[in-house]
């Protein structure tokens, strides 16, 4: 199908595009430093618009065809798969500079055995990470258990810069497959795991990106999960793992604490939904702390396809689409002051409000029109 | 002659402060935390005892031992300052105690391969901070002193020897 193809022509038109983004720092790349993204913020920008709203415009069409006449699991399963192979091979730290932050602090815990919640990064002068690590001056802004499983890439890579990020990205990849299996578990619907797993910006924030957030959510899904089959011990272990990797998951406590209070007598289809609910709240208070990142989406959008509520993902969808355009103040302008932060905040906000009220508008009409 | 009298001497006005700041170290203590005989004071014993084994790493240790050297140093000052000598001398002791692992923890933290000049920087500091604190404490204290607990015999602390040998132990 034509759709397929232009949805892989813009992952890979992405994935070239990052490495116009290679930090001239991140000297195991050096001779692939153009600095064609930092010279030619306008067009670059331009570019990047152009390759999410294809990436989004196909996903759309992709969902579509699959209301329609139903794609087998072999062929959302093929095109996840080639678009996961096609962002394995990207710059990680196109958008952002996590996968280092992470790289760095693996090094503090199983390289130098110091405690990164006590000693940072710059600390150890002289070390080469410090080149192209950005929060070096910070200590370990995620959880113990994320600092353990970083052991695993970070061993794996026998102390190679380039190998250790090709193995997060491998992690992350791992995390992602198991996501979507356990979406697929719990659903039993090809259309749940397709919203999800060829979701722009699930792709590109956990390919890409290789934030761990995907890390997180799999240990709070499988949380979920376990509670409403029963298996209350493991489903709370599942969810002490998920929190501390990076915290946000403590908002699912509630609801486990109404399961617990309905004493179980409660429908799956509304954990998921209050799951949701409060993911998406710690999102929108995710600016109390720093800003909305992009990537905390992944906290709300691995529960919202597994609800019946059209609201909610067609609110996911428009949000995925509009938090993938934040990064352009940035991109374009190079600064992340004057009137970055305001335009960021538009491009969340006011899309949202517009949807809000064309949902409703719709809606009422529908109404309408079944009354008469 | 009467001029350059005046004129030297709004100099040395000008300049004698400045002098005596510029040799006072950088290095900022912390607030003196719980004192002995507070209920807290258990608590933050036992605190530290523990958290011992969250500082572990070289630098952890270095600075886990620093922070405590800092903090019964600055007990110390409060209790000479209200002529606790006992506890002080007792606050005094720790703060050696810890003080004089620093730098085996920079020592085993360079045989790691770790680069320990900033840490070495930081001691300095801290060790010249520590000293500034040890004699404003000495000329506000008596050679020696002795204290008599009330159902308890008496001990005769030599206040200026320990604190001579706090001194001495800070000298890099």
């Amino acid at each position: 199908m034509k759709v397929f193809w232009f949805f892989f022509g813009s992952l890979f038109f992405l994935t070239f595009l990052s490495y116009l983004f290679i930090d001239p720092n991140f000297f195991p790349l050096k001779n692939l430093y153009s600095g064609i993204a930092f010279q030619n913020r306008g067009l670059v920008s331009f570019f990047y618009i152009l390759s999410v709203s294809s990436l989004f415009l196909s996903y759309l069409q992709v969902i579509r065809i699959n209301v329609k006449k139903k794609l087998n699991s072999a062929q959302v399963v093929g095109l996840i798969s080639v678009s996961s192979v096609i962002l394995f091979f990207s710059y990680p730290a196109m958008l952002s500079y996590d996968i280092f932050n992470y790289l760095t602090t693996a090094k503090v815990f199983f390289h130098y055995f110091e405690n990164p919640y006590l000693v940072m990064p710059i600390e150890f002068i002289g070390d080469p990470n410090l080149l192209f690590t950005h929060a070096a001056n910070k200590f370990s802004l995620y959880g113990p258990s994320w600092v353990i499983i970083t052991g695993i890439p970070y061993l794996l890579a026998f102390k190679n810069i380039l190998l250790s990020v090709v193995s997060f990205k491998i992690l992350n990849l791992i995390f992602f497959w198991s996501t979507l299996y356990l979406l697929f578990k719990i659903s039993k619907n090809i259309q749940t795991v397709l919203l999800f797993g060829l979701n722009p910006l699930v792709l590109i924030e956990t390919l890409l990106g290789s934030h761990n957030d995907i890390v997180m959510m799999f240990f709070a899904l499988m949380a979920v999960y376990l509670l409403t089959s029963g298996k209350k011990v493991i489903s709370f272990i599942s969810l002490v793992l998920s929190i501390f990797v990076k915290y946000a998951t403590a908002f699912l406590f509630p609801v486990f604490a109404y399961y617990f209070f309905k004493k179980g007598k409660i429908k799956p289809e509304k954990i998921y939904f209050y799951s949701s609910c409060f993911m998406l709240l710690i999102f929108f208070l995710s600016f109390l702390r720093e800003e909305i990142y992009p990537w905390y989406a992944i906290w709300f959008l691995v529960f919202v396809f597994l609800t019946k509520s059209k609201f909610l993902q067609g609110l996911s969808i428009v949000l995925s689409f509009f938090l993938m355009l934040r990064y352009v103040p940035y991109m374009y302008l190079g600064t992340h002051f004057g009137v970055t932060p305001f335009i960021k905040i538009s491009l969340t906000f006011i899309p949202l409000a517009i949807f809000v009220v064309a949902f409703r508008f719709i809606k009422h009409r529908l109404n309408f029109q079944n009354s008469e | 002659m009467k001029k350059k009298f005046i004129w030297w001497g709004f100099i040395a006005l000008f300049l004698l402060p400045y002098s005596a700041w510029a040799e006072q170290s950088s290095y900022v203590l912390p607030y003196p935390s719980s004192m002995p005989g507070s209920s807290l004071y258990f608590a933050h014993q036992t605190l530290e005892k523990l958290s011992k084994f969250w500082y572990f790493g070289d630098f952890a240790q270095f600075k886990y031992n620093l922070k405590y050297s800092d903090k019964y140093l600055v007990e110390a000052k409060t209790l000479f300052e209200y002529r606790q000598y006992l506890l002080a001398s007792d606050s005094l002791n720790k703060s050696n105690y810890y003080f004089e692992k620093l730098n085996g923890n920079l020592l085993r933290a360079k045989e790691n391969g770790k680069n320990i000049s900033e840490k070495e920087k930081m001691l300095k500091l801290a060790a010249e901070k520590h000293k500034e604190v040890l004699l404003l404490i000495k000329n506000t204290t008596p050679p020696s002193f002795n204290w008599r607990p009330e159902k308890e015999e008496s001990r005769l602390l030599n206040l200026h020897k320990l604190i001579d040998y706090s001194f001495n132990l800070r000298k890099l």
